[in-house]
């Protein structure tokens, strides 16, 4: 959807999967604007607004994750914006255009908001980003979140941190005015991106136990302890190959794979959804960004040792023109040898590198294997040591 | 008829469990209840 936003993506119906008709060509029966007033669990029936009850033999739970407000007065004013749904996308690029905005706001600094203010500043619009703590995405550590930073100012995106936000008022110059510890900043819009989760107000009115991350408890085949319910995708807890933990992490790969997990053992098969391992990434102007496994503090808490190394390699052979530095680091267990986690940034083939290593960690391999592993080389894709040998073998040498 | 399914959310994950559910078993009744007003949608 950020892309949507940016105008990258022109027409919205591009990003819509499958249509409500082809869903009904399929005999699959789609009913929008529709929702659901309670669960009967008992009578195992469905009711919704309106007074209709569906009874049902299986029930399948994706409701999905809710945005999180910071609750503070104004919040609910015309053009501070969520996103969520595609129609969240639509009104706000409506609004943007519509209004030749000149200034943004975006509370919050994941990855929701660095991509956001990259499709918002795109737009020619003047952005600002103000965040809680000091550096973005805490998903990384601050290596490569000061190079996210420095990477934000060159595309002339502001970055305002130890933000606390007080109240959302009607501006002067700028239709909002923000008020915050830091003093008051105006703007056309303001798009709240500070967190989310998981929406289990109805698995929680029929009893369905959560976990500890506040999300829907399921076993490996998305089951949850009632018969015949299942929960899929951001409102269920994913399993952690690494940390051996439930976790919740809302993204819309995890989602597709269990509710198709889900959705095979409804039809009689015997599927089992084989957990994550924390793999992610985002694109941020010119940089890569991306993650895979623990990092050291989640690695610690999961009962290793952990030890890390960063080493700033080369995306491409260091003679070959056009080569970019890629910052990768290491993460692994100093009693086993075995890779725990992995974080790179670059403005070339950092992605390519995690999702490397994200086999390497689901595989359970460690150090002495990846620093040898048989990788497809070539000068325009790397050197003959590519960074995962060269840090892979740095680690190994240290712990 | 075949068994009653009723999905709730059309999301990536409920989306992908009917579609997946009536591939595997084409007899079963499938609902599925979305409270926005789109389906399916790529985030």
């Amino acid at each position: 959807m950020p892309y949507y936003i940016g105008d990258v993506i022109k027409d919205e119906k591009s990003l819509i999967a499958r249509t409500p008709e082809k869903f009904r060509e399929s005999g699959i029966e789609v009913r929008i604007d529709t929702r659901v007033e309670e669960i009967d669990p008992v009578k195992r029936l469905v009711r919704l607004a309106g007074g209709e009850a569906l009874p049902y033999d299986f029930l399948v739970l994706g409701t999905g994750m809710k945005p999180l407000m910071p609750g503070i007065p104004g919040e609910e004013r015309e053009g501070v914006f969520t996103l969520k749904r595609l129609t969240d996308a639509v009104r706000m690029k409506t609004w943007l255009r519509d209004l030749s905005c000149r200034k943004a706001i975006i509370v919050g600094a994941g990855f929701i908001g660095m991509e956001m203010s990259e499709a918002i500043r795109n737009l020619g619009i003047e952005t600002q980003v103000f965040h809680r703590g000091t550096l973005p995405v805490n998903r990384w550590d601050p290596e490569f979140g000061k190079w996210i930073l420095e990477e934000l100012g060159r595309h002339r995106v502001g970055f305002v941190t130890n933000v606390e936000t007080r109240a959302v008022e009607e501006g002067r110059e700028h239709r909002l005015r923000l008020i915050t510890n830091r003093g008051e900043d105006e703007a056309d819009m303001i798009l709240m991106a500070v967190g989310i989760q998981p929406a289990t107000e109805l698995a929680r009115q029929m009893g369905l136990p959560l976990g500890k991350t506040g999300a829907i408890r399921v076993n490996f085949s998305q089951r949850t302890p009632q018969e015949g319910v299942y929960a899929v995708g951001d409102c269920a807890e994913s399993f952690h190959r690494v940390s051996g933990q439930w976790v919740s992490i809302p993204l819309g790969d995890i989602a597709n794979k269990q509710g198709r997990v889900a959705g095979g053992n409804i039809g009689g098969g015997k599927m089992i959804f084989p957990g994550i391992v924390g793999s992610q990434c985002f694109k941020l102007f010119d940089l890569e960004v991306a993650a895979t496994g623990l990092d050291e503090r989640e690695a610690l808490q999961s009962g290793f040792h952990p030890a890390s190394t960063l080493v700033w390699g080369n995306s491409t052979a260091r003679s070959m023109p056009g080569n970019k530095k890629l910052g990768l680091k290491l993460i692994a267990d100093r009693a086993t040898g075995k890779l725990l986690g992995a974080q790179a940034v670059g403005e070339m083939g950092a992605v390519s590198r995690i999702n490397t290593l994200a086999c390497a960690i689901w595989a359970g391999l460690g150090l002495d294997d990846v620093g040898w592993l048989d990788l497809a080389y070539s000068p325009p894709f790397g050197g003959s040591w590519d960074p995962i040998h060269i840090a892979a073998q740095a680690l190994r040498r240290q712990i | 008829m075949g068994k009653h399914v009723v999905i709730i959310g059309a999301g990536a994950g409920g989306a992908s469990a009917a579609a997946e559910a009536k591939r595997q078993d084409p007899s079963l009744a499938i609902v599925m209840i979305e409270q926005g007003s789109q389906v399916s949608v790529a985030a």
